[in-house]
């Protein structure tokens, strides 16, 4: 027994020291190599970051082209026909996964306005549905092209997580919903109890924060996903149940003893801003998403939508002519914008004609659940929704 | 000599493949920005942990050591409990009753043949939830414990943990020199050791002495509006988690004591028979010595699934390593840190395990002279 680990050890150890010498042979050439090239190869080799170059031990080209990303996700999206759009199955309003195997939903229509915008066809989208907890990974590893999946926009994840987010499709906050005849009238009547939330989310330490900060004793409980929360509230293991205010309207609405044995109270004690979010280090990729998003918000401003896009085609109004992907009468000569986003110029137009414009996805999912428009509304309106102007 | 090439372009290829997904890893990392380090240990880890003493504002690296603590915690009550109600059937599933035997043989293929995960979601969803009365309806037993589906409050003592676990120390180690003192007296004249009573008795007097001595007190758990006050709570997910780890290793570990027994040569039961012992007699003193000698490694392998199985309680909320490591990812954390981080924790533990498990089976092997 002894002697077959020796024997086995022994190759091991001579591998590794030949691993060890040509390793550092390598260093030594390329060393020598950027020297020789002169001043720009340094700069280039010092440029990037410490790890990358020792490990890159060819010519310093080579090194530049790896921080850069190989490939552009745009492309990507574009060669497979395909966004993969990673999203959820349970989420009344946002998300759901019908017997006929669709996903329904807010978050849903944003893939498709996506797939929209870069495919010019709403239905070239592969709903990949995932657990909270696992959806960064997923989207750091590439299996997905974008998130949509009800996310919090916060520093750490936009830092750490490996994350870019873009414009927030919905302006959220976390809310409390209590049983309807606990008694339950405000916040600060919650003391001594046990506060449920999902495994993995902001909603988690806002809670605990939030209890801190008023004084009151929480015991804030975790599970997995919403249907174990739910179990465990009709239980009566929890007390309250805490999420963004939206999605309590939208689990209250499939509650098993109907909407109205729930309460969800008053008070709202964080900002959650909602956004799509694609992974670091691809701008083209994350402008792309970026704009497909506020496509829907510029068209509900100039009050273009599904129904009567068409109309439009003959505006005389330049920036809808430029919006639209209209030719623009100039100094030299009729022309399309382009500007250089990497999209179709009719983008705009099929997002409008085949998903529709903000306030048509707002009203077709979330409206139903009984939900306002709020902070949601168009600046004009005194919300939060403002698109930068496309020119 | 072409085993020798061979063998080195195997072990070539390998290092070659670690060396290329490192790489990647590196490169990946740095193109998205998520940092490779351990930096991430000092930020403040965001969330409860219901049942332990952690705030929001501790640091990640105090969640994980309470997630480390949860999965010790479930891992030794599993393993004891485990044991305890393995062995039972494995011995039932030799009685000469027929109804005794038949239904350990109907516990075992049950259990056996069905995925732990179900038991896991079971004991929560059937057990604690199903089961359990809610908080206003709390069974109140004898004033000594309340059971809710809110955990499951009993009796604890107050003051220094430490200073119990010292006394605990003191007093095993009296009770190894009464049991050895026993059985040379057994040696001596014969006369039974009882070392077992004797070792027991010396415990309880020195931990009795201890207790009084250093002034720790109990407390009773009591009802308070919607949460329990006094003694110590046992979290229902530990309960669920507790329940599942324990009746499907059970089943393993009756299967290996059942055969164990077997195993133990047939003349060693009809000598215990001749010298007219008892059937616990015989079972306690000559069949069983003899079967655990067998049984030790095998069921030292159930305690290392136990422990990794223990990681199964994320998907109902108990905080154990496996769910820190989740949530502390799902919070910002980079993700290949944590989990290499991680499955460092559970090398160890199960290393730990092992040595421990090897030890009592070279303690316990024929020494042959």
């Amino acid at each position: 027994m002894r002697t077959t680990t020796r024997r086995a050890l022994v190759p091991l150890v001579a591998l590794a020291l030949l691993g060890a010498a040509c390793t550092s042979d390598d260093n030594d050439s390329s060393d020598g190599d950027t020297s020789t090239d002169g001043t720009d190869a340094t700069e280039e080799t010092t440029a990037t970051d410490d790890t990358t170059a020792t490990d890159d031990t060819t010519a310093p080209d080579d090194t530049v082209e790896v921080v850069q990303s190989d490939e552009s996700t745009l492309d990507a999206v574009i060669a497979n026909d395909s966004v993969r759009c990673g999203t959820r199955d349970a989420l009344p309003g946002f998300a759901v996964l019908t017997p006929e195997g669709d996903h329904v939903g807010f978050d849903s229509d944003f893939c498709r306005v996506i797939a929209a915008a870069v495919l010019g066809d709403a239905e070239k989208v592969e709903m990949v549905d995932l657990e909270t907890a696992d959806r960064f990974t997923t989207l750091q590893s590439g299996e997905i092209d974008v998130l949509v999946r009800n996310t919090t926009w916060t520093a750490t994840r936009d830092g750490a997580e490996g994350a870019t987010f873009v414009t927030p499709t919905l302006y959220d906050g976390q809310g409390i919903m209590v049983a309807a005849d606990s008694g339950f009238g405000a916040i600060t009547d919650l003391d001594g109890v046990i506060v449920c939330v999902a495994q993995g989310t902001t909603t988690e330490g806002n809670a605990a924060n939030e209890a801190n900060r008023l004084g009151l004793n929480w015991e804030v409980r975790a599970f997995e996903n919403t249907d174990l929360i739910q179990e465990a509230f009709i239980a009566g293991q929890c007390d309250a149940w805490s999420a963004d205010s939206t999605q309590l309207v939208a689990l209250r609405s499939v509650y098993p003893d109907g909407p109205e044995a729930l309460t969800i109270l008053p008070e709202i004690f964080s900002k959650e801003p909602l956004a799509p979010a694609v992974a670091d280090g691809d701008t083209e990729w994350a402008q792309a998403v970026n704009w497909a998003v506020l496509a829907t918000i510029q068209a509900e401003e100039f009050g273009i939508d599904s129904t009567n896009v068409d109309t439009f085609s003959d505006s005389e109004d330049v920036s809808i002519q430029r919006f639209l992907g209209l030719e623009v009468e100039g100094d030299d000569g009729a022309a399309v914008l382009d500007p250089g986003l990497g999209l179709p110029s009719d983008f705009a137009f099929q997002v409008v004609s085949q998903v529709g414009n903000y306030a048509e996805i707002f009203e077709e999912h979330l409206t139903p659940l009984g939900l306002e428009r709020g902070l949601n509304s168009l600046w004009t309106d005194g919300g939060l929704l403002y698109s930068p102007p496309y020119r | 000599m072409l085993k020798w090439v061979l063998q080195l372009v195997v072990v070539g290829l390998v290092v070659a493949l670690i060396i290329w997904l490192y790489g990647n890893y590196i490169d990946n990392t740095a193109e998205q920005n998520i940092p490779t380090d351990f930096g991430f240990l000092d930020n403040p880890a965001n969330f409860q942990i219901t049942g332990n003493e952690l705030s929001a504002n501790a640091p990640i690296r105090d969640a994980l050591y309470q997630g480390l603590l949860n999965t010790l915690r479930i891992s030794v009550a599993g393993i004891v409990a485990a044991t305890i109600l393995g062995t039972l059937i494995g011995i039932a599933r030799l009685s000469s009753n027929w109804i005794v035997s038949k239904l350990a043989t109907v516990y075992v293929e049950a259990v056996r043949n069905v995925p732990l995960a179900l038991f896991v979601v079971a004991g929560l969803l059937v057990v604690v939830l199903g089961v359990f009365p809610t908080i206003q309806d709390a069974w109140e037993l004898g004033g000594l414990a309340v059971v809710s589906n809110r955990g499951v409050a009993v009796p604890w003592f107050v003051g220094a943990g430490f200073g119990l676990l010292a006394i605990g120390t003191v007093g095993a180690v009296a009770a190894w020199i009464v049991a050895r003192w026993r059985s040379s007296v057994s040696d001596r004249t014969g006369v039974l050791p009882r070392s077992g009573l004797w070792a027991g008795g010396a415990f309880v007097i020195v931990f009795a002495i201890g207790w009084v001595a250093f002034g720790y007190e109990w407390t009773l758990p009591e009802l308070d509006g919607r949460q329990t006050v006094g003694g110590i709570r046992v979290d229902p997910s530990f309960f669920a988690l507790f329940f599942a780890l324990v009746i499907y290793t059970a089943s393993h570990i009756a299967e290996i004591v059942r055969g164990s027994i077997q195993a133990v040569p047939r003349g060693q039961g009809e000598a215990a028979d001749s010298v007219a012992l008892s059937g616990f007699q015989r079972m306690w003193y000559v069949i069983l010595p003899q079967a655990f000698r067998i049984a030790i490694p095998p069921i030292g392998n159930q305690y290392l699934n136990l422990i990794k199985n223990s990681s199964l309680g994320a998907a109902i909320g108990y905080y154990d390593l496996t769910l820190v490591a989740q949530t502390t990812v799902g919070n910002g954390s980079p993700a290949v840190p944590v989990f290499a981080l991680t499955m460092v924790l559970y090398i160890c533990i199960s290393l730990v395990t092992s040595v421990i498990v090897n030890y009592a089976n070279r303690r316990s092997a024929l020494v042959e002279r």
